[in-house]
């Protein structure tokens, strides 16, 4: 079985067990040169492309969306579904047609109901009747065990967007395992894993043994559901077709069985190209039908949908799934890992127009041939959906197999997974470091103050000491910190006894390392609210219960993001200080505390829920997004911008990622197409040069967004991105599309 | 607190600079500008105000935070104001960045502290030349300054030491100067740069500045006047650059008629030694006031050699110790290029000189001298050369305008273009790949580049970035067109051969 498998592969460690990651250091190839090989999309991938783009478009228009309500979620619950049968090569859907939703009560049972009704669409009543009584949701079990401080500062949005009411993501499955091993082989390996687990059964070891069980289980299904698609996945991959095929029905199996917000593909183009080569070697593919193979992946991933309230789109901006694929990089005994099917990848922007998913996502090192930093920023210039990582700042930690789950979380494929626990919103801390552990803007159901934390005495003067308030500050840290860890803790314990994702699960080594990933929103108001005090004098104005509503402010203080150490360490501080704190407290499965600075797009809606702040932002106005600095106040230019942001510690600090979003008017970049491109190669250079962790890059005129908020229907593609990942811009609410035209968009002249 | 040292007053910095010279670029905005031209779109620049000190120390220092983005050829730019005008600042600045390998640019309109522009000009990789106006007349009235003290920087620039390149500029103001004949002003008034032009530029007027003007409580001069059309700019500037690249054609074919003209002039034979004495010691005598004793001395010491073809007379970087007179048959002298290629600057013949400057500067020499006949050579030595025709006015005088001629003529111009600037490399370089791939000399022909952008830089003794700007600005003036990555098809071969050849 094997011996046709892996006919012509260089064999090793891989060989006699389960290491991916050394197949693809013994057999890749590496590849150097530009991008003139690749070939335009094939006729039936036009004719597939072009049918799932009217869906997606008619679903954007209509405001209309496709439910199965005949049954719930599961790995083997549907029917096989077609776009177009005889025109795909890689098959599979989530559901027996494309678009159709699936509803997934695992996570909670309120998001598929309040989904359904904010679409007016009909399940039958017992469905919910019988799963409400034989079963238990995560979002259930959150809250029995949730104390009454966990509910306030949930209800206050000091700690917000927490995976409590569906599926938390961010795990990727080593979706490549199932192409070169085959399901049998997988099974068998997980079955030994499970008998050698021997000891005292104490409460680790029985669940590790329960969830082995559900893994082997959920290879059975993984396997049932292919072969409904005529695929016997039992055996391994033998071709690139098979390849590709295999280890889409691993991710589709992922996305069949959960809802997470972010359910990312991990990093496959190497391992893929190591298939294509062999059947381009011995004749068995040509070059367009390579890249047809790619492109009706790409299709494929478009496809992703799951089942979200209106709410939910209005927070995230859009319908983002971030199936994130990690690309490139450099390999440690220093060849890189850019291959032809990196360019593969990125080329279907160009054979399919722009899109927000797959969230492209490009792992750059100083070492990268500069015929691929070339072709990426010059596909960055045409399209704005790719993403930049600091591959040499990861691969020092991850080494040279890890993905990015989500926008900006590393994690080693298949050895590692993560806890996805939000955010806190540290700039209301800081207003909390003010007013005693009150919210400024919530108030008790009688009208009086809402107290979220004890112990925090008030600062009572009129003009605010920037010592008083630090201190202060750090206690609102110290407790905010605790209590962050205690909920994500409830949390993660809760989802993995009602919402294992034992599919992905399955698809990882028996003993993982699990990261518990926290996440700070506002960091950019807190560092210049925080230098206004230190550096100018801040004015406190209080309401009619001793609150403080709002500031004024005398004199001029450095802000954050003109690389001004003044303003730039107290950004650093806070994250030192709150990454410390955070790892004070104990976490469920004693998993690695981790840090992320991202907001997604709910910069916007942290913001609404936020007052005054002393750095001059009124109550109300959005946050910068992610570890940007605020709008408009980075005034020294990008690069200055760029240098604040690349101060933040990444490693052992801020290790879950460090986003940014770079927008600039394409002609400040250059004059023309080809001095643009070197420009933005070489900003990219510089930036990651200092240790930066990641970037977004958008080039769009100002005005072409201007005229897409008119004229959504001239802009159906437009892509933008945003904290971490893309979307279309025209799906955005207004209030996001006037964020996203407001934020410093870098000019010059 | 009161800075130590030299200080300059900076308006602003810009950490993003994209446009002002080549590459990634930090700005600084030098308070300051002699001139008050009428659309100036930085008005709150033009006094010296003195606040924002920065030593030369605190720029390197802020430098070096954005060097890791400045890639190849990107770097610092100084712009204003007119940042010559606080000069000694700026000499000090532009000496210790060049001592830390960054690169300079200058954006000037040629108005500034002459006393230190021999302590500038060596240290600018880049000079962005704003030329405002063509003569005396409208350069008073659109800039309030005084045109000949522009001219006279033209004219000056390589003895202040300048040895870059320059982006030439015009801001072209409707119903000023937006009309084919201003062009042709324009690029006649840069004539004597005309070598280290790299790239011309035309800059549409703008009416962006205005608001700064009522900020200011000053009355803005062009109210009336409309923005300059974009494209009618761009289509102007592609004419200047024609212009410019028909006179570089002219200006060579000129040289190459003065050098024959030369040649033929010094046609003395002679044939032994001993009948060389004449010659040697004759009226038009290299050695002059001698007595006979020493003429018999030095006639002694002198060497005549025979150097068979093929063979060198001194190669490039030897140690000058020696000048040289050709009594018989020809030398080329020449140099190679970066990209190994033969560069011939002239072909001596009986009674020219070689060497003699090089004797007086103490430089090594730079190029190979190499028989193509068999040559009949006199080596003076530095020892008789110091000590009896150092003082010689008449020989000094020969060797000076010989020297002179040359360098002002063929080395600044020919030597020049074809060893340093950009665009004729660039051309050169188009030409020979489409002599090395036997394709005809014609117009829309393809051109496969087998080589990557890189490769096609080191060939060409140039950087990545040089070289796909040059491209670029090549496609943008219709020479070429380029089509993905490996191909280039010519548009206009008659402009690149202008260029080149």
């Amino acid at each position: 079985m094997f011996e046709k498998a892996w006919a012509g592969f260089t064999r090793g460690n891989w060989s006699e067990t389960i290491d991916t990651r050394d197949f693809i250091q013994k057999n890749y190839k590496p590849y150097l040169d530009d991008e003139d090989f690749l070939t335009g999309a094939s006729e039936n991938t036009l004719a597939l492309w072009q049918q799932v783009s009217d869906l997606i478009q008619d679903e954007i228009k209509n405001k209309t969306i496709t439910v199965d309500t005949t049954k719930f979620s599961g790995i083997d619950n549907f029917e096989a579904g077609y776009i177009d049968k005889d025109k795909e090569l890689i098959v599979g859907l989530q559901t027996d047609a494309p678009m159709k939703r699936i509803m997934n009560p695992y996570g909670g049972m309120r998001m598929v109901e309040n989904s359904l009704k904010a679409y007016d669409i009909e399940a039958p009543q017992i469905m919910f009747d019988d799963f409400n009584e034989f079963r238990k949701t995560h979002n259930q079990g959150c809250f029995d065990a949730y104390t009454k401080e966990m509910r306030r500062a949930r209800s206050a949005s000091l700690v917000t967007g927490l995976p409590d009411a569906y599926g938390r993501g961010r795990i990727i499955g080593d979706y490549r395992r199932i192409a070169l091993y085959g399901i049998d082989y997988l099974k068998e390996i997980k079955i030994k894993d499970k008998e050698n687990l021997v000891g005292p059964a104490t409460e680790d070891m029985i669940r590790l043994r329960e969830e082995l069980t559900e893994q082997i289980r959920a290879f059975d299904s993984i396997k049932a559901m292919a072969a409904k698609y005529g695929y016997d996945i039992g055996r391994p991959a033998e071709n690139a077709q098979e390849a590709i095929q295999w280890l889409y029905f691993g991710y589709l199996a992922a996305i069949k069985e959960n809802n997470g917000a972010a359910m990312s593909l991990g990093r496959n183009t190497t391992f893929i190209d190591i298939y294509i080569e062999r059947d381009l070697q011995n004749g068995a593919l040509t070059e367009e039908q390579a890249q047809e193979l790619i492109d009706q992946l790409v299709i494929k991933l478009r496809l992703v949908r799951h089942l979200r309230t209106p709410e939910y789109d209005e927070l995230f901006a859009g319908d983002p799934t971030w199936v994130t694929e990690s690309i490139g990089g450099m390999g440690e005994d220093g060849r890189t890992l850019v291959t032809k099917t990196a360019y593969r990848f990125l080329h279907t922007l160009d054979n399919m127009d722009t899109s927000p998913e797959p969230n492209l996502t490009v792992l750059w090192s100083e070492d990268l041939p500069i015929a691929w930093k070339d072709y990426c920023a010059k596909m960055s210039l045409k399209t704005g959906s790719i993403q930049y990582e600091n591959d040499d700042l990861m691969r020092s930690i991850y080494g040279d197999d890890y993905a990015i789950a989500c926008c900006v979380s590393a994690m080693r494929v298949g050895k590692d997974m993560q806890f996805f626990g939000a955010r806190a919103n540290i700039a209301k801390a800081l207003l909390y470091a003010i007013n005693g552990g009150v919210d400024e803007v919530r108030k008790e159901k009688d009208g009086s103050p809402y107290k979220v934390m004890d112990n925090i005495e008030p600062i009572s003067t009129e003009y605010l000491n920037y010592e008083d308030v630090l201190n202060n500050y750090k206690k609102v840290m110290d407790s905010l910190a605790e209590l962050y860890v205690n909920t994500m803790n409830t949390i993660h314990y809760m989802h993995d006894k009602y919402a294992y994702e034992a599919g992905q699960m399955a698809l990882h080594d028996s003993e993982v390392h699990r990261y518990m990933a926290f996440g700070i929103a506002g960091l950019s108001v807190a560092a210049d609210s925080l230098s206004a005090l230190k550096y100018a004098k801040v004015k406190a104005l209080r309401d009619e219960n001793g609150l403080v509503v709002d500031f004024e402010v005398e004199g001029d203080f450095p802000k954050y993001g003109n690389d001004d150490d003044r303003a730039d360490d107290l950004a650093v501080g806070i994250t030192e200080y709150f990454s410390n704190a955070l790892k004070k407290h104990e976490t469920y499965r004693n998993s690695e505390h981790t840090l992320s600075i991202l907001t997604i797009t709910s910069n916007v809606v942290y913001g609404k829920k936020t007052g005054s702040t002393p750095c001059g932002r009124k109550k109300g106005e959005p946050f910068a997004p992610g570890a940007n600095p605020m709008h408009g106040r980075d005034s020294s230019g990008a690069l200055a911008s760029l240098n604040s942001v690349a101060k933040l510690p990444y490693e052992c600090v801020c290790q879950d990622g460090i986003s940014n979003t770079f927008s600039i008017i394409p002609t400040t970049l250059g004059k023309t197409e080809y001095e643009r491109t070197d420009n933005l190669r070489n900003i990219m250079d510089g930036y990651f040069k200092k240790d930066a962790f990641h970037i977004n890059v958008n080039a769009l005129e100002k005005e072409t967004l201007l005229d897409a908020m008119e004229h959504p229907e001239k802009y159906p593609n437009l892509t933008i991105r945003v904290s971490g990942y893309a979307v279309r811009f025209i799906q955005l609410d207004r209030e996001h599309q006037l964020d996203v035209i407001n934020r410093t968009f870098h000019e010059k002249l | 607190m009161q800075k130590q040292g030299t200080v300059g007053f900076i308006h602003s910095i810009e950490t993003f600079g994209l446009l002002d010279g080549p590459g990634v670029r930090t700005i600084f905005f030098l308070q300051g500008c002699p001139l008050r031209c009428a659309y100036c779109h930085n008005p709150d620049t033009q006094d010296v105000k003195k606040t924002n000190p920065y030593t030369p120390q605190e720029i390197l220092e802020t430098v070096n935070k954005y060097k890791s983005y400045h890639g190849s050829d990107g770097g610092v730019t100084f712009s204003g104001g007119d940042p010559l005008l606080q000069g000694k600042f700026l000499a000090e600045t532009v000496q210790l960045l060049k001592k830390n390998g960054i690169n300079v640019v200058v954006d000037t309109s040629g108005f500034g502290d002459k006393r230190y522009y021999k302590d500038i000009f060596p240290y600018v990789d880049t000079l962005l030349l704003d030329v405002k106006a063509f003569d005396k007349e409208s350069f008073k009235k659109l800039v309030a300054g005084n045109f000949d003290t522009f001219i006279d920087l033209i004219n000056s620039l390589p003895d202040y030491g300048f040895n870059g390149q320059i982006w030439i500029r015009h801001v072209m103001v409707p119903g000023l100067s937006d009309n084919e004949e201003s062009m042709r002003k324009l690029i006649k008034t840069v004539e004597p740069i005309m070598p280290y032009i790299e790239r011309i530029e035309i800059l549409p007027y703008h009416t962006m500045g205005i608001a700064k003007y009522e900020e200011l409580n000053r009355p803005y001069l062009l109210e009336n006047v409309p923005p300059m059309d974009k494209n009618k700019a761009k289509d102007f500037e592609i004419y200047a650059n024609r212009i410019y690249a028909e006179r570089v054609q002219e200006l060579r074919s000129e040289q190459k008629e003065r050098d024959k003209v030369q040649n033929s002039a010094n046609d003395i034979v002679y044939s032994d030694k001993e009948k060389y004495r004449d010659i040697i010691f004759n009226d038009e005598s290299l050695f002059e006031n001698v007595s006979p004793e020493i003429k018999d001395e030095i006639f002694d010491k002198l060497i005549i050699s025979n150097v068979e073809r093929g063979d060198f007379i001194f190669q490039s970087s030897d140690r000058a110790l020696n000048m040289y007179v050709i009594l018989d048959g020809e030398a080329k002298i020449y140099y190679n290029t970066l990209e190994g290629k033969e560069q011939i600057y002239y072909i001596y013949k009986k009674g020219d000189f070689i060497g003699g400057h090089n004797l007086l500067s103490g430089e090594d020499y730079l190029y190979n001298a190499q028989a193509i006949s068999k040559v009949t050579v006199l080596s003076i030595s530095k020892e008789i050369f110091d000590k009896y025709m150092l003082d010689n006015p008449k020989v000094l005088r020969k060797i000076l305008a010989k020297s002179f001629e040359r360098i002002r003529h063929a080395e600044n111009l020919v030597l020049r273009l074809s060893t340093t600037n950009t665009s004729l490399k660039v051309a050169a370089l188009l030409l020979k790949l489409i002599e090395r791939q036997n394709l005809e000399y014609e117009d829309n022909i393809e051109l496969n580049l087998s080589l990557t952008r890189e490769e096609l830089g080191n060939y060409s003794g140039l950087t990545r970035e040089t070289v796909t700007r040059k491209l670029s600005e090549f496609k943008e003036l219709g020479y070429i067109d380029i089509i993905g990555n490996k191909t280039i098809v010519i548009k206009d071969m008659e402009m690149l051969k202008n260029y080149s050849m």
